[in-house]
């Protein structure tokens, strides 16, 4: 079993994709984000239901059904969560990635750092 | 355009998908619905990765190793007391591999298909007796089709009959999970569902003492 405070890429991007649509993070909606995210990659669904089920194994996500609806044609949804542990390996994931911004700033330069960070606006 | 896939459709996929996620993922292709095509292109790459991560989460690595030493075992007896030159023959080895690899991949796919909650006194025999079933199908297309793929009778019998008996075995000591317990650093999953492990490896001896009667019965038949 994988340790929960090693987090992939794509795991970071399924946790922030949780974490940013709050009540509304169930599978559709979690993948949409998360393509947003990953934008310019093309993300399948079925890599996002195979994320969730990792991440809960690993206790960082939690689930719960929700009531049917007609727009999904009587079935309900699966809604996710992020875990109190799940916050604290996604905040330590996020300091990583700011440290590793700034080193490649000093390395590359302020302009690099400037015009990369106008495109992520 | 249609706003909703057809029914057809939609029963298709869920058939195809395990019952303990279908309601959400039905649900979640039904929502993204643009077009049949769109449809069907979103099912044929979603279904396969959900079956995957299904049998991922159903399937303790520790207990299939085990199975998959079982099954194979079974059928190096069943070679070795009925007809031992097979093991000496080309691809001797790999062609006893295949029942076994057919049995073992069908009791995973059995497990990650079954209804969450519910429990069965027979669930720990009908993965094997199904697995078993397709082994002897696959075995019977090969002697039509590619009869030096397929195994002698004899020890395609006797291998299926201490693959059944020794496959039983393993999984009433270590019952297949109905549903994936969650916490980090959670143990291995079957630690949890059997509950009182102390118990169960109590029957051990008597698996090991049936597996010798089994194979003392062979030697005496051959």
């Amino acid at each position: 079993m994988a340790k929960p405070d090693s987090l992939g890429q794509f795991e970071q991007l399924v946790m922030t994709a949780i974490l940013a649509r709050r009540e509304d993070a169930y599978g559709v909606t979690i993948h949409s984000k998360v393509e947003e995210l990953a934008r310019p990659k093309a993300v399948s669904l079925g890599a996002v239901y195979v994320t969730l089920d990792r991440l809960e194994d690993k206790g960082l996500i939690a689930s719960w059904l929700s009531d049917p609806t007609a727009e999904r044609g009587g079935r309900a949804k699966r809604c996710y969560r992020l875990e109190a542990l799940g916050e604290r390996v996604l905040e330590e994931s996020a300091v990583t990635a700011r440290r590793i911004w700034e080193s490649l700033v000093d390395v590359w330069g302020r302009e690099w750092g400037r015009r990369w960070g106008k495109e992520l606006r | 355009m249609k706003s909703a896939p057809s029914k057809a459709a939609e029963a298709i996929v869920a058939i195809l998908v395990p019952p303990a996620c279908r309601e959400e993922v039905v649900g979640d292709l039904h929502e993204r619905y643009r077009s049949p095509s769109q449809y069907a292109f979103d099912a044929w790459i979603t279904v396969p990765l959900v079956i995957l991560s299904r049998v991922r989460r159903t399937a303790d690595p520790q207990v299939v190793l085990i199975q998959a030493f079982a099954l194979y075992v079974s059928f190096l007896c069943a070679a070795w007391f009925k007809d031992a030159a097979l093991l000496q023959a080309q691809w001797g080895l790999l062609r006893l591999a295949i029942p076994a690899g057919i049995t073992l991949l069908v009791v995973m796919l059995e497990d990650a298909y079954a209804s969450p909650g519910r429990r069965s006194p027979l669930r720990p025999v009908r993965g094997p007796v199904l697995g078993l079933a397709f082994a002897l199908a696959s075995q019977g297309l090969f002697w039509s089709g590619n009869p030096d793929l397929a195994l002698p009778r004899w020890i395609l019998l006797y291998g299926c009959a201490m693959s059944l008996l020794l496959s039983c075995a393993v999984r009433m000591l270590f019952p297949p999970p109905t549903n994936q317990l969650h916490g980090a650093n959670a143990p291995a999953d079957w630690l949890k569902q059997v509950g009182d492990s102390d118990e169960n490896l109590k029957a051990l001896p008597a698996i090991a003492a049936a597996f010798l009667l089994f194979l003392v019965a062979l030697h005496l038949w051959k």
